[in-house]
């Protein structure tokens, strides 16, 4: 009985583990702008992650190491700069970006400016990053991030896509200069969803709540069902705004601008949920961003960390998230826009992914860690070519949406 | 404590270990080692060293020079290798966190500046 209630636990946290303010912002622009036709990128991606949640579980249940601990060790510490210093890069823009979405989440529902309630958006994410022990960090937002789902009833009351619309799956309507702006959402597609912050929270998490070897089915129905959950969100906010925004040829260029979705179908009360739905998946991706960040940096470093613990006993690790905290809240301040920043922040993380992940596939496979549990051939090829494709796409469409100026 | 033969550690096995003391806190990782030649001409690993130095030396030496400059071998610590209890993926060490300079850090941060902020735990 213990062991189901964990799993539909699990399966709870990677469904608002998925969605944040970095799919929120890809999928919505892509519905309006390109119709149905980023959706193949939207599934690759999925696959991507289940492969990679499922690998770092194992792998953290049967080596009893974090993805950091194992990056020092084996590659020496010349070597784990890399992808921290990515990391730190990337996340970032994307912690700013998700405590923008709160803020704006919070403007939607009581009509003051988000840049007013930027400040206390990003405290709220401290407080509880704070103090609040791990499995509150995990089930709350989650528990309130399963109001996503709604879109998929949002997309019911508007009475399904047309034909032509599903048309737009098999053949994207990409219009004479607005190729680079397509890869730059591919990219930014990927990015969101392959992020390897999610890693690096996933496999402190497995040794917060000390799985073994017996762990292993509780992973996996985790990452495929959780996943796949999450990615129905997210396919769904394509709909809506290719249902909704691309008749009206609105861009989908603002999170506000993504909830006119819901409130067509639904009504004000459509409204209000997305604005639910936004504010707890981006509190959620806020506390996973900064807590994996700080994990990392601790691991990698050898210091103690844990959330159960009290700050002070896990004093470093603290620090890190307090410092880190006030560098997101320093981009934010500076006004850009979140869903802007969520895009950027995406697109650059796809720029990194070989770097974040190439070292996890070499540890995937090695036996001292994994004994009988490495890696298959199929998993190794499928994520070394979705890593590739991930890489190409923002190397070509970062310097391609520079010059075009746009975003 | 003394090696068997069949408990052979290469330096990449120390190198970048994780400390732990001895009532299990985390204190950092094994930035460098230190060996002496002895007088028969064998050289000994005798120290650990843990600090930025040492790990701005790792990626490149002109780069600890620099840091060196900067803060004066300040924040290096040695722990001497006598004092390694047990060797294995993580080093235990004999002492308590605040037996070593760096065990202290933690202290250090959370009387300085974690204090006072409400719900540290101070």
């Amino acid at each position: 009985m213990k062991k189901w209630l964990s799993i539909t636990l699990g399966i709870v946290t990677a469904t608002g583990g998925f969605l944040d303010a970095g799919t929120i912002a890809t999928s919505g622009e892509s519905g309006a702008r390109f119709g149905l036709g980023l959706i193949w990128a939207c599934l690759i991606a999925t696959v991507a992650i289940i492969l990679l949640v499922e690998m770092m579980g194992r792998f953290s249940a049967i080596s009893k190491k974090t993805y950091a601990e194992a990056i020092r060790e084996n590659f020496g510490f010349k070597f784990y700069l890399l992808p921290l210093l990515s990391e730190v890069i990337a996340e970032s823009i994307l912690l700013a970006a998700e405590i923008g979405g709160i803020a704006i989440a919070l403007s939607l529902m009581t009509g003051i400016s988000w840049r007013i309630l930027f400040p206390p958006a990003a405290f709220l994410v401290f407080a509880m990053a704070w103090r609040a022990p791990f499995d509150w960090i995990e089930n709350a937002p989650a528990l309130l991030g399963l109001v996503t789902l709604s879109f998929i009833v949002g997309i019911i009351a508007l009475g399904g896509p047309s034909h032509q619309l599903l048309s737009t799956l098999w053949k994207p309507e990409v219009k004479q200069g607005e190729l680079a702006d397509y890869l730059y959402l591919v990219a930014a597609t990927l990015g969101a969803t392959i992020s390897p912050y999610l890693l690096y929270f996933y496999s402190s998490g497995a040794r917060e709540e000390h799985w073994t070897s017996n762990s292993l089915l509780l992973n996996r129905v985790t990452a495929i069902v959780g996943m796949s959950f999450g990615s129905l969100g997210s396919i769904a906010l394509i709909f809506l705004g290719a249902m909704v925004l691309q008749p009206l040829n609105m861009q989908g260029s603002s999170l506000g601008e993504l909830g006119l979705s819901m409130a067509k179908a639904l009504g004000p009360f459509g409204a209000l949920l997305f604005a639910v739905a936004l504010f707890a998946t981006c509190l959620g991706a806020a506390l996973e961003v900064v807590l994996g960040v700080s994990y990392n940096i601790a691991q990698g470093f050898g210091w103690e960390w844990g959330e159960d613990k009290k700050p002070v006993e896990a004093a470093r690790f603290n620090l890190v998230l307090i410092i880190f905290l006030l560098v997101a809240v320093a981009i934010g301040l500076m006004g850009i826009d979140p869903l802007q920043l969520a895009l950027a922040g995406s697109t650059v993380i796809a720029l990194f992914l070989p770097i974040s992940l190439f070292p996890f596939l070499v540890l995937m496979n090695d036996p001292q860690y994994l004994r009988d549990k490495t890696n298959g051939r199929f998993s190794n090829i499928a994520i070394i070519c979705i890593l590739l494709i991930a890489f190409v796409v923002a190397f070509v469409s970062i310097p391609l949406e520079i010059l075009s100026g746009g975003g | 404590m003394p090696i068997t033969d069949d408990q052979i550690f290469s330096i990449r096995d120390i190198i970048d270990s994780q400390l732990e003391t001895r009532e299990k806190r985390r204190i950092g990782r094994v930035s460098d080692i230190e060996a002496i030649w002895q007088e028969d001409g064998t050289l000994v690993l005798s120290s650990l060293v843990i600090g930025p130095q040492a790990l701005a030396g790792r990626i490149a030496s002109p780069i600890r020079s620099i840091v060196r400059f900067v803060l004066r071998d300040r924040f290096d610590h040695r722990i001497p290798l006598d004092d390694v209890e047990d060797f294995g993926p993580t080093l235990r060490l004999r002492g308590s966190a605040a037996d070593y300079p760096v065990g202290q850090s933690d202290a250090w941060i959370a009387n300085h500046i974690l204090r006072w902020i409400p719900g540290s735990g101070h």
